[in-house]
């Protein structure tokens, strides 16, 4: 639509009165059908069911998972806007949280949030002389295996991240030894292991070696969720990693901003993805500094 | 005391498989053209696209493909099952069937452990197909 000049702006927007009010849940419930018969409900339940499979196939579980809660949760801690900012949680806390539908605890599941988010997409020419250097879009992919959950035979992958993280990688003409950091799509931590696996960071089970050592955390070598992610900042579908990714390009993160200030690489390149249903739809799109 | 949880939406696609819930079988679409066992009801095969089909009577037995306990209630009704196991089963025809484990604690399901169906009559109606270890 831009380059045939239909129209010069994109907005791309988001809000819900989410944590206020109890039109998430009726969302979630509506869309149980009969499964709600025998009591199975929401994404919870749903992203439970896929990580125990996981569990099954490759020896994951909340091992790795603690990992990715614990790290986002240092990022969200540099973050004021994130829900969690002032809410340090160490190992032993994670450890100690609560079952919602096991093998998922309370801090594997993503925040439930009042407020939104917009990202504005307009042409490279247009975007010369903005106030603000752009985060340009060098690759994008999509791949979507659309079976409901309990007919899918890939709960612990390869889900709609393998093809759609391939297509992006090749279209940006990169691998992923160019990529500096991600923002990932992370409803619950067994999503960004499944997603990172997919995308060819680690072999299948790799990610809790991978992880050890604060990879994805301040000081990390490959920076994940650097806001705080939809786990420790606040959940606006989509638009949470991709607008944390824009801003990392951009240079506008204050104290969680890659670089010298979290000791890690100045972002060249951001990889960011987006997940619909019970890892029923992916969508990966590259970042790159002009 | 009335039944408390939510009951299955019987349409005219699912209405062959909750009648013979009712009769105690457990029946599927299977496709005429490639023999494709399909669950849930659709009009066409999802693997050949051909609309011709049969129902066949399963066996009732398969495995546990994964499963989930659940340790908070989402609907009031299911308040005193806690915690209680959401599964989906394979059946040996093929289908994933979501279901509930019955008579095994939590703990003990494992992914791939045998299981068959047993019915759970729950009003004048509806019966539902659950699982046990086998």
């Amino acid at each position: 639509m831009l380059e045939s000049g239909l129209c010069n702006y994109v907005l791309i927007s988001y809000g819900h009165n989410a944590f206020s009010s109890d039109s998430m849940q009726q969302l979630l419930m509506d869309l149980s059908g009969d499964d709600a018969v025998f009591g199975h409900f929401g994404a919870t339940g749903g992203y439970a069911l896929a990580a125990r499979r996981a569990m099954h196939e490759f020896g994951t579980g909340p091992e790795t998972w603690k990992q990715i809660a614990v790290g986002q949760r240092k990022w969200a801690n540099l973050n004021p806007a994130a829900m969690m900012h002032e809410k340090p949680m160490t190992e032993a806390d994670y450890d100690k949280a609560r079952w919602v539908v096991e093998p998922l605890r309370l801090p594997d599941n993503c925040l439930i949030t009042d407020g939104g988010r917009a990202v504005i997409v307009t042409t490279l020419e247009r975007a010369r002389d903005l106030k603000q250097p752009p985060a340009v879009i060098m690759g994008m992919g999509q791949h979507h295996p659309s079976t409901p959950i309990a007919q899918s035979d890939w709960m612990a992958g390869p889900t709609g991240a393998k093809k759609a993280g391939e297509t992006a990688l090749a279209m940006a003409g990169i691998t992923l030894d160019d990529v500096d950091a991600c923002e990932i799509y992370d409803c619950f931590t067994y999503t960004v292991e499944i997603t990172l696996q997919d995308y060819g960071f680690f072999e299948a089970g790799g990610g809790r070696d991978w992880l050890q050592g604060g990879t994805i955390e301040p000081g990390g070598r490959m920076p994940v969720n650097t806001s705080g992610g939809q786990l420790s900042e606040a959940y606006f579908m989509g638009l949470t990693p991709i607008a944390e990714g824009a801003m990392q390009i951009m240079g506008r993160c204050g104290k969680r901003q890659l670089g010298p200030e979290t000791r890690t690489r100045s972002p060249e390149i951001i990889m960011v993805s987006d997940n619909g249903g019970i890892l029923e739809s992916h969508s990966c799109i590259l970042l790159r500094r002009w | 005391m009335p039944y408390a949880k939510p009951l299955p939406k019987i349409n005219a696609d699912n209405q062959p498989f909750w009648e013979g819930c009712r009769r105690r079988e457990l029946r599927f679409q299977q496709c005429s053209a490639c023999g494709h066992v399909r669950w849930p009801p659709s009009d066409r095969c999802p693997r050949c696209h051909s609309a011709q089909t049969d129902w066949l009577i399963a066996k009732g037995t398969g495995r546990v493909y994964t499963f989930a306990v659940y340790h908070i209630a989402y609907h009031p009704g299911f308040a005193s099952d806690l915690p209680y196991t959401a599964a989906v089963v394979a059946l040996r025809e093929g289908p994933h069937l979501l279901t509930n484990i019955v008579d095994c604690p939590p703990e003990e399901v494992a992914c791939d452990m045998p299981v068959e169906v047993v019915w759970e009559d729950v009003d004048d109606t509806v019966t539902l197909p659950k699982f046990r270890p086998l």
